[in-house]
């Protein structure tokens, strides 16, 4: 999806941010997915970064992924969108109890923007391949988080959460929020990626697991 | 962690769910959103003086920065709902729901005891030791009609009365299957010789024969005015008794003998087991299609026994023959299989007590264990309350008293053997649809006592 010119791989900041959008988008699912959120089989398989990915097809969680990661990329009535204009610091996963509401992980995806890139609107280059092939590494460390990450037995609901800059107007799809927080979480850093215009970290907290107090 | 510190510093912001408890207003790094925190806490009054405003705007700006001191907001993206899906997991969902009735239920109910003996046996000479045939059953009008070799009794259990229905001339045909129809006015009898007839109980009279299967009809059940046959040719047979052309819809999609028929309470499903070890769904609508809803496998013997949960739509119990054993609890909406229990014995009645989440199953021959008896299961979590069970022999049928409290189980050592075991009877509270079914039943307590 980055635009580039034949034969080099130019990354301009728009097509980055629709990497970076797009890359939320399936690690999003791949979290309701692999954690047990919505049921197996309300997902449909597709390719993407050389790998089975998991999209659901539940309609309401399809148009509410859809919308969240318009928001991020295209441009919205807001003007600039978050991603193009660097404003976007971090996206996170919030999972929580849907009986209680108390969050039992959190998905931290922190964005690093370059700079020079947003105000100058040089690009860099990088390979489409090496891209997708560190996105390819953290979906493969997602699917894969279910070894350690504590059973959820219980019916969850999701919510994602943002940091943006502070003088980013809210949008109206958007309402201010709390930060959602774990007491006392552990957290796992996963790989991350980067365009060279927008790195992408992820670390995964949850809440401690009673069974695995000593 | 240095992001995991900047963010507890940092919990500004309006608050979405009330149960984020606020620190007391003395903490002036809590109290920096105004606009909401304000409605929420009355006493927070004194910030509107100008001169800590603006000492309160200074302090938001040095505390919203993150670890690369930065500041920021968050905000939750309400875009759109999420929630089009009913179930997360709907297994679960279905569980948690069940388990949270049951609690509420458990409260209410005080500890019953099993009954060790049974109320009452009568004899039953020349009862076939027949384990697809369904020979018994008791009508709403309190008759239990049951039907023994070549005779059909009716046994009055007001007043213990025993009176012959009918005997059939010549060796070769006796009757396989009994059904009361579900106002007890009729009467329906399937015979080994695949003849299906109507009887009039009030006049003791024939009304009708029905016509079209050619194998003997080991099971029957009623829908209103459809009247539903199974048969060893294969077929499941609807019969609308009102029309003079009863024939409404054929159903050829079993492999073998049709032992087990069922319709849901609501009547908008039928469950089919059939001696191919088969559990077909088939849902009124779509019968003369011969469209089945699902077509259920997990049997390795034949499935004869067949219940529908009262107090939970489209979850059915079934069980299986002898080399299966297994009591299977199924969601028919979606069609899989919630539980599962073996029994490690032949199963060939189950049947539902209303009054307590529980289910009583009967079984035949055993190799290990269960042989001849009644199991007793809690529901939902399938645990076993406790076993009955003096046959000689192996069980053949079950079938329940209108009142929903006695359960009587048919020998093959000729015995009807009566057993108080789903009592006693709930006045009703919790669960509305033990209520409804009480209500219809004009027989509310019972007179067998």
């Amino acid at each position: 999806m980055a635009s580039r010119t034949v034969a080099k791989d130019i990354i301009t900041l728009r097509g980055s941010a629709a990497i970076v959008s797009e890359f939320f988008g399936y690690a999003a699912n791949s979290i309701l997915y692999n954690r047990g959120v919505y049921p197996e089989e309300s997902f449909a398989k597709v390719k993407k970064y050389g790998l089975p990915m998991l999209l659901t097809q539940d309609e309401g969680v399809k148009s509410f992924i859809t919308n969240l990661t318009a928001q991020l990329s295209e441009n919205e009535i807001v003007g600039k969108e978050w991603l193009e204009a660097g404003k976007l610091q971090r996206v996170v996963m919030v999972i929580m109890s849907k009986a209680t509401k108390e969050v039992l992980e959190r998905w931290n995806f922190s964005i690093e923007t370059d700079s020079d890139v947003v105000e100058k609107g040089v690009s860099r280059e990088k390979s489409d391949r090496e891209i997708m092939r560190e996105i390819q590494a953290i979906m493969r460390q997602i699917a894969s988080s279910i070894t350690y990450l504590p059973c959820l037995d219980e019916p969850c609901v999701f919510d994602v959460l943002a940091y943006t800059d502070t003088d980013v107007p809210v949008p109206f799809t958007w309402i201010e929020s709390d930060p959602k927080l774990i007491a006392n979480p552990q957290m796992v850093k996963l790989h991350s990626f980067d365009t060279k215009i927008h790195k992408v970290d992820t670390l995964v907290s949850y809440k401690n697991d009673e069974w695995d107090e000593q | 962690m240095k992001a995991q510190r900047g963010d507890s510093l940092n919990r500004i912001g309006t608050l979405q769910d009330d149960s984020t408890t606020v620190p007391p207003i003395t903490d002036f790094r809590y109290h920096s959103s105004f606009s909401s925190s304000i409605k929420k806490q009355p006493a927070s009054a004194f910030f509107f003086i100008p001169c800590v405003q603006a000492y309160r705007q200074k302090l938001i700006e040095n505390l919203s920065l993150d670890s690369q001191g930065r500041p920021f907001k968050i905000m939750v993206f309400r875009g759109s709902p999420k929630s089009s899906r009913k179930s997360i997991r709907f297994v679960d969902e279905l569980r948690q729901e069940v388990a949270a009735i049951f609690e509420k239920d458990c409260k209410q109910t005080p500890y019953r005891c099993i009954p060790k003996g049974e109320k009452r046996v009568l004899d039953a000479p020349r009862l076939r030791n027949d384990y697809y045939s369904n020979i018994m059953s008791w009508g709403m009008n309190n008759m239990l009609a049951v039907a023994l070799g070549h005779e059909l009794y009716l046994w009055n259990s007001e007043d213990q009365a025993v009176h012959k229905l009918l005997q059939v001339r010549g060796g070769n045909d006796w009757p396989t299957s009994v059904t009361w129809s579900e106002d007890a006015r009729t009467l329906a009898v399937g015979y080994m010789c695949s003849n299906l007839q109507l009887w009039d109980v009030e006049s003791s009279k024939l009304i009708r024969s029905l016509q079209g299967h050619s194998g003997r009809i080991a099971s029957t059940a009623w829908n209103g005015h459809i009247l539903t046959s199974g048969s060893r040719d294969k077929s499941i047979i609807n019969h609308d008794v009102r029309a003079a052309n009863s024939l409404a819809s054929c159903i050829k999609r079993h492999a073998d003998e049709v032992c087990g028929l069922k319709w849901s309470t609501e009547g908008n499903r039928l469950a089919s087991g059939g001696n191919e070890n088969l559990l077909y769904i088939w849902e009124a609508s779509k019968m003369s299609s011969s469209k089945f809803l699902h077509r259920l496998s997990d049997h390795c013997a034949a499935v004869k026994a067949l219940a529908w949960c009262p107090y939970q739509n489209n979850v059915l119990a079934s069980g299986g023959g002898l080399s299966d054993g297994c009591i299977k609890i199924w969601n028919t909406e979606k069609g899989i299989c919630i539980n599962n229990i073996e029994t490690k014995a032949q199963i060939c009645g189950l049947e539902w007590n209303r009054h307590h989440k529980e289910i009583l199953s009967g079984h035949g021959y055993s190799i290990r264990e269960n042989q001849n008896k009644l199991c007793l299961w809690r529901y939902p979590s399938m645990t076993k309350v406790g076993e009955l069970g003096n046959h000689k022999s192996r069980i053949i049928n079950l079938c329940q008293s209108p009142d929903g409290i006695t359960v009587i189980s048919a020998g093959a050592d000729e015995t009807l053997r009566f057993w108080d075991v789903f009592g006693p009877p709930t006045a009703g509270a919790g669960n509305s649809m033990v209520s409804d079914l009480q209500g219809l039943l004009s027989f509310r307590t019972s007179l067998l006592r």
